[in-house]
């Protein structure tokens, strides 16, 4: 195991390390973002190539899911939702461009509000998009419970919330990618503890370390999955021991169990993962946003061109994408992964010296 | 600029914010008597001017309100041009059924801060409008100065080679308005809103001032965007230079933000020649506003020309770009 040290310290170490090609996968939009914020790109040696995975919510979310919540707002319901889904494209707009039209959406800035909203506005039909993996799930469980107990009648939630183990397993097994190792995030596994990504060593032989988001973090985690990779000897490790328990946070995972029911879910880029989703389970359906809209949920299509699939699987960087930068950028987004603040898309666009100098 | 609807992310301060503006200059400018785009404008007989309007939400915020702001604002605007805060104009524009106290509220904070610096209100407006007319009150300042240097700060002065300074720590306004908006409370943590003249004033006579910009929308990143584009020059910064207090740090790792683009209303940034840094620096530390004053990067020729980069306090390299639309907080 090595020692941490100082992100300076930390990367010469990894550069000495480092003796054969390895691809790692940053499953984790926030890793994406303070990955490109603090330059660690710049200080890796060439035999290591970072991979950018699903782990930014709004990517994942599918097209059908983004057409669904823009139908909720042209049925007159006020949409609340977090920031980061306000600018997503569907054919007829955004909750952002919509809000310009004079639909009412608005941003929240955890579940709880969306409550407040619907007890301000009790006229009004109010629905939360649950948005997010593991730790916006657990919020959106207590949302539904609080929401049941205090009988809101005029709140629902439309639940796009997905799991990020099912992802994990579905990338570490193909072969086209090659991953070779695996950046966990950090505040999933506060939610699910070392279990739910024990397979990645166990049945792949996948090194699998989880890491918190500071820089010096991150770059510990990047050293530990080299050092195993090198020395051919791959476990699962939590460089991040003071957040994470290994049995996780059982009571975030109580509340998920009483409120969601798993389901199929479609990934954007991705396709249907089986179990990979979160539905209100039966005894939440009075909430569900899909049975009082009498929604089906079925997947979109992506924009023409639109190759923001292929990015969050890793198969092609941004700048390889013939709408880079061209026709899509932040002011203009065609995809996801170019909208939000975790998006690769983006994160190249804003921070990344390599294909523009 | 399509024909797509106005949306708030073209008033934020970014690129799109650029966008907007020059699309509605549009018809100025093909008459050759548009603006050019600095913080005040030089007018004939050695007087700046220029006009402001706030829209501020919540209008009471931890470390000032609206009528406080758009004294600091119009008076911070003159003063990066080196014009000292002499006359001011204020329009009211007020939403029916708006109590009158909390507008006689806002008044008295704008002639406190007027008071301070010794500007006087020379003109004013009030309209009131039906109910959703406005959201509450819109108030708009415009004001009049003396420039004081012996030469017009202006941004086509930026050359190879010149200092980057920041007179203050970064974004503290933007974060104590998000944290506002966001329901968050952070201890401590209030807006920089202040009249930037009394610590501006003692380095005007300095050969070496090139430009200075008031670091509002968009934050110190956008400023210098504007600049490194402006001037086809590549502005390289330290990140452990830039002062940061740790309140707007924690803020923006809650909601996603970059301190990079989080608006400031007490906080210039400020380049100047080569050898000038250290003495303007130091005057400008005698100020209480400006302890934290400091260089923060250089003006380079080389490439990435017509962009702004950034050392990282881990040794990495990224670039600095100009924010796109609203700042939203992210998921997770």
């Amino acid at each position: 195991m090595i020692m941490p040290g100082s992100a300076g310290e930390t990367a010469g170490l990894l550069r000495r390390i480092s003796r054969t090609p390895l691809s790692v996968m940053e499953v984790c939009g926030t890793h994406t973002v303070s990955i490109f914020r603090s330059g660690i790109r710049s200080l890796l040696p060439p035999t290591i190539r970072l991979v950018s995975g699903p782990g930014c919510p709004v990517c994942v979310t599918d097209q059908g899911e983004i057409d669904a919540a823009i139908s909720l707002l042209e049925k007159g319901a006020i949409v609340v939702s977090y920031g980061d889904m306000f600018r997503v494209p569907c054919a007829r707009g955004s909750l952002s461009s919509k809000r310009a039209e004079g639909y009412d959406s608005r941003i929240a800035s955890g579940a709880m509000d969306a409550l407040t909203v619907a007890l301000e506005n009790p006229e009004k039909e109010v629905v939360f998009l649950g948005v997010g993996f593991e730790t916006t799930s657990p919020a959106t469980a207590v949302l539904v419970e609080e929401t049941a107990k205090r009988k809101v009648s005029n709140l629902s939630v439309l639940s796009f919330h997905k799991m990020t183990p099912p992802a994990v397993k579905l990338l570490a097994q193909d072969p086209e990618l090659g991953l070779g190792g695996f950046l966990l995030p950090g505040h999933v596994s506060v939610i699910l503890g070392h279990d739910p990504f024990a397979f990645l060593p166990r049945q792949f032989g996948l090194p699998a370390v989880i890491a918190g988001f500071e820089p010096d973090q991150i770059l510990f985690g990047l050293a530990e999955i080299v050092r195993q990779h090198e020395s051919g000897v791959s476990a699962l490790r939590s460089v991040y021991s003071r957040a994470v328990r290994p049995e996780g946070n059982q009571k975030a995972k109580a509340a998920l169990e009483r409120v969601f029911e798993v389901r199929d879910a479609t990934w954007r880029g991705l396709g249907v993962i089986p179990a990979s989703g979160l539905t209100l389970g039966k005894k939440f359906r009075a909430f569900d946003a899909e049975v009082r809209f009498d929604i089906t949920l079925s997947p979109g299509t992506p924009p023409p061109g639109c190759r923001c699939g292929e990015v969050l699987t890793g198969r092609i960087t941004p700048p390889e994408c013939p709408l880079f930068r061209t026709k899509c950028t932040p002011a203009s987004p065609v995809g996801p992964c170019m909208v939000s603040s975790e998006g690769t898309c983006g994160a190249y666009f804003r921070f990344f010296k390599g294909d523009r100098s | 600029m399509t024909n797509d609807p106005i949306t708030l992310g073209h008033g934020s301060g970014g690129r799109q914010s650029a966008e907007l503006v020059s699309f509605l200059l549009e018809s100025f400018r093909k008459r050759g008597i548009g603006p050019e785009m600095e913080d005040a404008a030089v007018i004939p007989g050695g007087y700046a001017f220029t006009v402001d309007g706030f829209t501020v939400s919540p209008r009471k915020f931890p470390g000032g309100d609206i009528g406080h702001l758009c004294v600091c604002g119009c008076a911070n605007d003159l003063a990066v041009r080196g014009a000292s805060p002499d006359f001011l104009g204020i329009s009211l524009v007020i939403e029916e059924g708006f109590p009158k106290d909390e507008a006689a509220g806002y008044m008295e904070s704008a002639a406190k801060t007027c008071g301070e610096i010794g500007m006087s209100l020379a003109a004013g407006d009030t309209k009131v409008v039906p109910v959703g007319g406005v959201e509450g009150l819109i108030m708009t300042g415009c004001a009049v100065g003396r420039i004081q240097t012996p030469s017009v700060l202006s941004s086509s002065n930026l050359q190879e080679g010149d200092s980057i300074i920041v007179t203050t720590s970064i974004g503290r306004h933007g974060a104590a308005i998000a944290a506002s908006r966001f329901n968050l409370s952070v201890d401590g943590l209030e807006s920089d809103c202040a009249p930037l003249w009394p610590a501006l004033q003692p380095i005007l006579a300095e050969k070496g001032l090139r430009c200075m910009r008031d670091c509002t929308r968009g934050g110190l990143g956008t400023v210098l965007c504007e600049w490194a584009e402006a001037s086809g020059l590549h502005i390289s910064l330290e990140e452990d230079a830039i002062p940061l207090n740790l309140q707007v740090r924690s803020l923006c790792d809650v909601l996603g933000f970059d301190p990079m683009y989080m608006a400031c209303e007490g906080c210039a940034a400020i380049a100047v020649a080569p050898g000038c840094a250290e003495d303007i620096v130091r005057k400008l530390r005698e100020s209480p506003l400006c302890t934290e004053a400091t260089v923060i990067g250089r003006v380079l020729a080389g490439e990435p020309s017509g962009m702004v980069s950034l050392r990282t306090s881990i040794g990495g390299e990224r670039l600095v770009d100009m924010p796109f639309g609203e700042l939203l907080p992210r998921i997770c």
